[in-house]
């Protein structure tokens, strides 16, 4: 068996080591770069040699907004990103297990209209939103409401493409089976597709929570109010052009702690992508 | 399957009446304000869509529209009619000096020409309405001269001299009530902004009009005449003529006046595009990079994923959690920030690669080495997205088929590209194509790093690294001002293209969709 | 005429006399003052801006009883803003620099401010001409900016009389290893003609021809002349000498001079906090010309409050801009949070005062070239900085000018 470990193991860790050392290295770099007590970019080496200090930290969260946006984003994207995931994890079941007119070429249209440039739909945003503030001032400018809508438009795009993909990989001989038993299709989806398509939901769940935090077009047309921000908007703001150097170390320290709760949704999320349950449960 | 229990349809109807009872509840809530606004084409949208969402779920039929209905009116609200929106700009001169329309450009034109009477006296301004407690109605200023200790009133008519006796005026001489008037307060004065600003009482010299709680004698230099469509200078007795086909006021030599406004211009967005040799000349050059750019990007970053998530689709390898972790970090860092780290990291005197490295290359300075650069930082913070995909794609994977062809003795390659490449490819291509799409417009990764350098000397518009999307972004934000006009005109094209190869891989798809079929 | 900055303490007690009035009939007087703030004011400006104005406008606000929120926006700032006011969905007041006037005015979303002869007589008369556009006002100044040249005096104890002494000066520190770079400039790989603005004047070249009146011509366009070419030639040579790097970007220019790693400095009043910060010994002078050059003169640039021509508190606005920034304690205020020469002229002498750096500032920026407000400028920038990013780094200079100028008259003329 030990030398079977290399073919087996080896080349695993080997990947993996690999793959981690080329991920680390920028993050290497704002980490000392959080921790420098100079505090700017061009004092900052891959390797703190400055000493360790956490006035960034202090100042982040003194100085700025920061703790607000924090929240903020993540009810944003929170609310967002699960309400877009139900969104979408029903439209793909109808791309996938119906066959009705006009199927392939709304597929398509879903794809292509992600493809058009943001920047350009930026008037068009505006002239909407002035209307509905108008006569709906809790959906106007300035709101979360507005803002999570706004999202919400574009969740039947990619995270659709994306689970239709995984929902045609299941048999469906499972969906005929359990109409035989008597089920109603909206039964099939919700007690038999959808369990067995936990990682994937899991996945795509993460991904559109991804999205959102690192969304910066929108937020930053909706959000004006300092109070009212969202992380990638805030922390833009730290590096603006000018700005840029003398808050490099804050805007390191908010750049990490905004990892934060990515990677706790995906610590949370682990065991429903790795335990997936497809292998089981097709056999029947 | 069978050993599940039959399902019982109660619940299911709970649910469904549930949910239409909250639509009704909104329906009820966005109808209000459309109601008492009297906007009635509002009102008709949403009760037809109220309506439409009663239909579908109400009907024992129309199952796809059971399950696309909500993403799809979202959908048609937030992107679709956006992108419609943009898309009719593209026919128009819509940009910075054509904003509006042509009566918002005449007001601006006149407001920007209003010029204090020489030796006016200034006013302390008290805005009011003719009569008793009155809220609305007829607007005058009441006057307070501070130099002469004069009150006067001034309406659409021309200025008249108040009566002290029936004043209150406060320490500074404003006037704060005043029979037969009702003075506003500051309060009301600022919600009314709008009247009161607009509103000019009439002198000899010109008009006393309002600016802030002062009055001043002023007087627009430019009138517009309705009769001959134009406007006067009369300081220069320049006539400017009304150019309706661009939308602008023009005099006899070519002068312009600034504020324009939007009109119609037919194709000229889309001729100018072709016809302009500076365009059309790197057009094919920078898109012949941009599709490598796309196809790199969506190659490097799925292989490298699929081969970190195969690395790690093992039930016994030690730390697999802090792996994967680290493996994801890049992708949970914000993007744009990570990229100005990196475009630091690649400067070639301070920067931190050529330091670890020992090099001393000017990344950003020669073609190569930046597509080269750009590919890099593009593959670091996409690979992340390729390894999750894969990691789920492989754990989706029918397990008693790999175990059938381990069973059939092929190694442990020869399974992988005879059966678990094609399977996952059948799970990934729609995301494989969505990827190139997102790649192919990814303006960010462009834009923040390399920024479409090097640039040649002769056509410094047009970097060796710019995408069709960072080069249309110049063209459009870098001129005298915001062209959006013709900026969605030139995005219409590049969509075309982008539709038509996406079109194209997506038909090849139809084969393996129906895999399972 | 009652003294318009007197009513910086308007919603305190007035302590003005009761204007004399005529006639036989008095009017009754109250103690009330007419005036008084309500609502919210929306004050729209870029982050970093906001940052130093927020707690000022937050002061003033809180002892005047009103409400001011000042919010940064992070990005494209400008076009939001127009976008914005158009639709009736921006801010009350907008706080920039002047030079994007031009094309603000061109789409309707500022009007001019009618300000008194007193209020104009107490600004900086180069401020006033700065926001001063077709013969109007379009806002109000509060601080201006313009480039200096910083050494620091430990390194460099002399003040370089030409460029190229400054230059040679540099090279033998760097030489004996005293410093890493010749000077501290920002340029970045887009170049920066803001930074290369002062060595491109000194050398003979010009951005716009000017008429009488001081408006800047767009058709006679200084790029274009021979002249563009030999100054180009010298910016080249700048760079030869490594005294100006596409490498030395926002993030390196002034910390390396804050940390002693360049003696020489090329900037603004904005880096003086980070400056002083460091505990460095330095000197502030006027950037030298070259040797027989013309002067070395940077932009002048402001610091100026606008009023949106379709703010919802239009009324409080114009009052706010219009009497409130033009004195001389918010203007004092405001310099204290960010140390550049105010508008006001009581204030800008008092600072002077107290602040020896202030006034070295000033004197660098005289006879400076207002940075031009006409929407044409906007097509200048990058063109210019290309220009200027490729021939320090060695390129050909006629083939960069020429194609800088091309560049700008096409989009100028399109």
């Amino acid at each position: 068996m030990r030398g079977n470990w290399l073919t087996t193991m080896g080349w695993r860790h080997a990947v993996g080591l690999l793959a981690v050392a080329f991920s680390l290295i920028p993050i290497v770099f704002v980490v000392s770069s959080a921790l420098n007590p100079l505090g700017t970019l061009s004092s900052t080496s891959l390797l703190p040699v400055h000493g360790f200090t956490l006035d960034n930290v202090t100042e982040l969260f003194g100085g700025t907004d920061f703790g607000q946006w924090y929240l903020n984003t993540l009810v944003i994207a929170g609310t967002a990103s699960v309400a877009s995931i139900f969104i979408s994890a029903l439209a793909a079941y109808a791309f996938s297990r119906f066959r009705f007119r006009g199927r392939r070429i709304s597929l398509l249209s879903l794809l292509l209209i992600q493809m058009f440039p943001q920047f350009l739909a930026i008037v068009a945003i505006f002239l909407i939103f002035t209307q509905v503030g108008e006569y709906w001032p809790a959906l106007g400018f300035n709101t979360w409401t507005g803002l999570i809508l706004v999202y919400l438009g574009g969740a039947m795009g990619v995270n659709t493409w994306l689970m239709k993909g995984f929902f045609d990989t299941l048999p469906k001989e499972l969906d005929e089976s359990a109409t035989m038993d008597g089920a109603s299709h909206g039964q099939i989806f919700f007690r038999i597709i959808l369990p067995l398509v936990t990682p994937i939901i899991a996945i795509t769940g993460l991904l559109a929570f991804i999205g959102m935090m690192n969304e910066f077009i929108m937020a930053s047309v909706f959000l004006t109010s300092s109070s009212d921000k969202t992380l990638a908007v805030g922390l833009t703001g730290m590096v603006a052009a000018n700005n840029r150097d003398a808050q490099f170390g804050m805007f390191c320290v908010g750049t990490l702690l905004t990892a934060i709760p990515t990677v706790g949704v995906f610590m949370f999320l682990q065991r429903y992508i790795v335990h997936g349950l497809t292998g089981g449960a097709v056999k029947g | 399957m069978s050993t599940r229990p039959p399902l019982s349809g109660v619940s299911g109807q709970l649910v469904k009446i549930l949910v239409l009872s909250v639509v009704a509840a909104l329906a009820i809530w966005a109808a209000t304000p459309l109601v008492h606004a009297g906007a009635w084409v509002g009102l008709g949208v949403v009760v037809a869509v109220t309506a439409l969402v009663f239909y579908v779920y109400l009907s024992p039929r129309r199952l796809p529209a059971k399950y696309l209905l909500p993403g799809t009116l979202l959908l048609i609200t937030f992107q679709i009619l956006p992108v419609l929106l943009t898309i009719t700009t593209s026919v128009t001169n819509y940009g910075d000096g054509h904003r509006g329309d042509k009566a918002d450009a005449i007001a601006a034109i006149q407001a920007a020409a209003v010029k204090e009477v020489p030796g006016s006296p200034r006013y302390l301004l008290s805005a009011a309405w003719r009569g008793e407690n009155a809220t609305d109605g007829e607007l005058v200023f009441l006057l307070t001269e501070p130099g002469s200790g004069e009150y006067l009133v001034g309406d659409a008519e021309g200025l008249e001299p108040l009566d002290p006796g029936g004043l209150t005026v406060d320490p500074e001489g404003r006037i704060v009530a005043a029979e037969g008037y009702t003075v506003m307060t500051p309060a009301e004065f600022n919600a009314h902004s709008e009247r009161i600003t607009g509103f000019a009482v009439p002198t000899e010299d010109g008009g006393i009009r309002s600016t802030g709680f002062d009055a001043y004698e002023g007087v627009s230099t430019r009138t517009y005449d309705e009769s001959c469509d134009c406007i006067t200078d009369s300081e220069t007795g320049d006539v400017f003529v009304a150019d309706n086909e661009n939308g602008y006021f023009v005099t006899e030599t070519g002068d312009r006046i600034r504020q324009g406004w939007q009109v119609n211009v037919g194709l000229d967005n889309f001729t100018r595009f072709f016809t302009d040799p500076d365009v059309r000349g790197p057009f094919t050059s920078i898109f012949l990079w941009n599709m490598m750019f796309a196809v790199c990007s969506v190659l490097f970053t799925f292989v490298l994923g699929l081969l970190c998530a195969m690395a790690m689709n093992h039930d016994r390898i030690r730390g697999k959690t802090l792996y994967r972790v680290l493996m994801v970090l890049p992708y949970a860092m914000p993007s744009f920030a990570m990229l100005l780290v990196w475009r630091d990291m690649f400067n070639a005197d301070y920067g931190l690669l050529n330091q670890l490295l020992g090099l001393e290359l000017d990344w950003f300075g020669e073609t190569w080495t930046s597509r080269a650069a750009v590919l890099l930082v593009n593959t670091w913070l996409g690979y992340p997205y390729m390894f999750l995909i894969c990691t789920g794609a492989l754990q989706a994977l029918p397990r008693d088929t790999l175990e059938a062809a381990r069973i059939d003795g092929a190694t442990g390659f020869q399974a992988f590209r005879k059966i678990t490449l094609p399977l996952l490819l059948v799970a990934l291509t729609p995301l494989l194509i969505s990827s190139f799409a997102f790649n192919f417009n990814n303006f960010n990764a462009i834009q923040l790093t390399s920024g479409g350098h090097p640039f040649p000397d002769a056509s410094p518009q047009t970097g060796d690294t710019d995408l069709l999307i960072t080069y249309t972004f110049r063209l459009a934000f870098n001129g005298s001002g915001v062209d959006y006009g013709y900026a969605a005109a030139v995005s219409m094209f590049i969509f075309t293209i982008v539709a038509v190869i996406s079109g194209i891989s997506f038909a090849r798809t139809r084969k393996q969709e129906e895999v399972y079929r | 005429m009652r003294t318009k900055t007197a009513t910086l303490a308007v919603g305190a007690a007035l302590t003005m006399a009761l204007a004399a009035c005529g006639g036989d009939a008095e009017p009754q007087t109250t103690d009330e003052s007419g005036i008084d703030f309500q609502g919210t004011l929306v004050i729209w400006t870029d982050e970093e801006r906001a940052e130093s104005l927020k707690p000022v406008v937050q002061e003033f606000a809180d002892a005047n009883g009103i409400e001011i929120e000042v919010q940064g926006i992070a990005e494209n700032l400008q076009d939001q803003f127009v976008t914005a006011s158009e639709q009736g969905e921006g801010p009350d007041i907008l706080v920039q620099a002047h030079d994007w006037i031009g094309n603000l005015v061109q789409n309707g979303a500022i009007e001019p401010i009618p300000l008194t002869e007193e209020q104009q007589a107490a600004m900086n008369p180069d401020a006033l001409r700065a926001v001063t556009y077709d013969g109007q006002i379009y806002g109000t100044p509060y601080a201006m900016e313009n480039l200096a040249l910083i050494r620091n005096t430990d390194l460099a104890p002399e003040a370089p009389a030409t460029i190229e002494e400054m230059v040679a000066t540099g090279n033998e520190l760097k030489d004996a290893g005293d410093v890493e770079d010749v000077l501290s400039i920002e340029v970045g790989k887009d170049g920066n003609p803001y930074n290369a603005y002062p060595f491109y004047a000194s050398a003979g070249g010009y951005l716009f021809g000017q008429d009488a009146e001081g408006n800047y011509d767009p058709a006679d366009l200084g790029l274009a002349k021979p002249e563009a070419v030999d100054a180009f030639e010298k910016l080249a040579w700048l760079g030869e000498e490594g005294a100006m790097k596409t490498t030395m970007g926002p993030e390196h220019a002034i910390p390396m001079f804050a940390e002693g790693k360049t003696a020489f400095l090329v900037t603004g009043p904005w880096a003086m906090n980070q400056i002083r910060e460091a505990g460095i010994s330095y000197d502030i002078t006027p950037i030298p010309s070259f040797e027989g050059g013309d002067p070395a003169t940077p932009f002048i640039g402001t610091q100026t409050f606008f009023v949106a021509s379709k703010g919802e508190n239009k009324a409080f606005a114009q009052e706010f801009v219009a009497d409130f920034i033009t004195g001389a304690d918010l203007a004092t205020k405001l310099y204290e949070s960010d140390p550049r020469p105010p508008v006001n002229i009581e204030a800008a002498s008092a600072a002077a005062e107290s602040d020896p750096d202030m006034a070295k500032f000033l004197a660098a920026g005289e006879g400076g070239y207002i940075l031009p407000a006409i929407p044409e400028m906007q097509a200048v920038w990058e063109p210019f900085g290309r220009a200027h990013a490729a021939v320090i780094s060695g390129d050909d200079v006629e083939a960069a000018v020429k194609g800088a100028a091309d560049a700008i008259q096409e989009a100028i003329g399109a």
